[in-house]
């Protein structure tokens, strides 16, 4: 049971990572990236290379970080242009279908150059007793990068004056504009930053199973979900709908089985939807 | 002149807003913008501010010339617009909205801060209270604060009087007052006509996008076709 509990948040915190960036992107730039998991597969991948290339652990993971940073703001500075320049639900159709269009690309390419590729960590110590329950310690390091990344983030968010820029456009893009706030380059920052963190999550993906590049798609389909129930805007949503999904999707798969977990997944979803349309964390009005 | 509006056309479409306008303020002038609902006043403030490109005609600010320009290049160069939506920052605080408004100048934060605070005190006792949980006449203090805290050279005004009390614009007119004083530049539309002819020096008359009239605020509100027109009285 508590293991169950312990699995439900190591995984929530992971969709929680992934879901973040598409909160992110959908907030400042109005665009529901499809390609998100592409991102995180796409990091995975610039860390084996880096890894068979003899490189640190460690410097891999950055590596593969930072690569899934730069594709990010190459996405933003060419193929998402055109789709700034349209307004309100012309920008989210076309955001969609040209991501869509992008992940395929992307799925294609990576499937057919690295068709056996495995992306695996082992840590040193696989397991450790926390409170009399066996932990695994891939799990406990992914949570903590996790809740690493969140702290600094929310604390990135909340005092400094780009996070606040960036609030400001998460709230009010008209506003932000008139206070001298250039839009197109606090996204260009935040389409990257949503991309390295996409690019973490498919990296701890492989400390607690095995990353490969077929991944893409549930991942971009799992975040979605977890951003959707989050509230799309909300960043405390997202975490919250992340670890909240974990769970459910742990206690699923232990108690009624793996193929069923995801029907019952998207049920919980679709009615917590339903419940509270606005998110999770909706202020009530 | 420190703003200069040069036979601007404005069309959404096919359909044109704003016809050959002209307006022109000088340094530490106060002008307004005067004429019925729909005859193009907020076009052209948001085309002096680029967020609508006029098909025809020049816009300069301070000597350089603003077509082309995007709206948050003209709000760095020091014109800054007060929309009547006010577009404020709802689920931030009062300071933080403020803070946004020195963003380009944090230098200047604090000392813009305590400016702010000092023509609008009410802001001071409410600077962590969420923006969005203000009165509508705390809310047009943040929005003109918010302004005034990117050191702007002019303020462009619209319809500021717009759903407060009658109380609270007599108080706001108070500190409009006070911002003229201080050397600041004000383009200002207005509704009430009376007040905001009593505020400035000269008045533009805007009908279905055409200047229809211009002069000193004082001759404009003894003039008799307006009084007729927006004052009531015949």
């Amino acid at each position: 049971m508590t293991a169950t509990l312990f699995d439900g948040i190591v995984q929530g915190l992971q969709l929680s990572l992934l879901a973040v960036g598409i909160t992110l992107i959908f907030g400042l730039g109005g665009v529901l990236n499809l390609a998100h998991g592409q991102f995180a597969v796409i990091g995975g991948v610039a860390a084996k290379l880096l890894l068979d290339l003899g490189a640190h652990p460690v410097l891999a993971g950055v590596g593969g970080v930072v690569t899934a940073g730069l594709f990010g703001v190459l996405v933003d500075r060419s193929l998402l242009l055109p789709v700034y320049r349209c307004r309100g639900e012309d920008r989210l159709l076309l955001g969609l279908i040209l991501t869509l269009g992008l992940s395929f690309v992307i799925d294609g390419y990576l499937n057919y150059a690295f068709s056996e590729f495995s992306l695996t960590f082992s840590l040193p110590i696989p397991s450790v007793k926390i409170a009399g329950i066996p932990m695994r310690t891939a799990g406990l390091a992914n949570s903590l990068v996790a809740i690493v990344v969140f702290l600094v983030l929310f604390a990135f968010l909340r005092s400094t004056l780009l996070g606040k820029t960036v609030r400001s456009i998460i709230e009010n893009e008209v506003g932000a504009e008139l206070c001298g706030i250039d839009p197109a380059r606090t996204r260009m920052i935040i389409v990257g930053l949503a991309a390295m963190m996409a690019g973490l999550a498919g990296i701890t993906q492989g400390l607690f199973s095995s990353l490969g590049t077929e991944m893409g798609p549930e991942f971009t389909i799992l975040g979605l979900l977890v951003a959707v129930v989050g509230g799309v805007r909300s960043i405390n949503g997202t975490l919250v709908a992340g670890v909240f999904l974990g769970i459910v999707n742990a206690f699923a798969s232990r108690y009624i089985g793996a193929y069923v977990a995801y029907i019952i997944l998207l049920s919980v979803a679709m009615a917590t939807i339903l419940a509270r349309p606005g998110g999770l964390l909706a202020r009530s009005t | 002149m420190i703003v200069r509006v040069d036979a601007v056309h404005v069309a959404y479409g096919s359909a044109s807003v704003l016809h050959d306008v002209s307006l022109e303020a000088s340094t530490g002038e106060a002008v307004a913008v005067i004429g019925p609902n729909g005859a193009g006043k907020t076009t052209l403030l948001r085309a002096m501010i680029g967020m609508i490109q006029p098909t025809r005609g020049r816009i300069s600010y301070d000597g350089k010339d603003c077509n082309g320009l995007r709206a948050f290049e003209i709000a760095r160069l020091g014109m800054v617009y007060v929309p009547a939506e006010k577009e404020l920052f709802p689920g931030m605080t009062v300071f933080e909205n403020l803070e946004l408004g020195s963003y380009r100048n944090v230098r200047n934060t604090s000392e813009r801060l305590s400016y702010v605070f000092d023509l609008f005190p009410r802001l001071e006792e409410r600077r962590q209270q969420l923006a969005g949980t203000l009165s509508g006449g705390e809310q047009q203090m943040v929005a003109i604060g918010r302004a005034l805290m990117g050191c702007p050279k002019v303020l462009l005004l619209d319809e500021p009087s717009t759903g407060l009390a009658p109380k609270v614009v007599e108080e706001l007119y108070r500190q409009l007052a006070k911002l003229k004083t201080t050397g600041l530049t004000l383009i200002v539309t207005e509704q009430q006509v009376q007040l905001v002819l009593s505020l400035t020096d000269r008045a533009y008359v805007l009908e279905q996008g055409l200047i229809r009239l211009s002069g000193k605020s004082a001759d404009v509100l003894r003039n008799p076709g307006i009084k007729a027109a927006y004052l009531g009285v015949a």
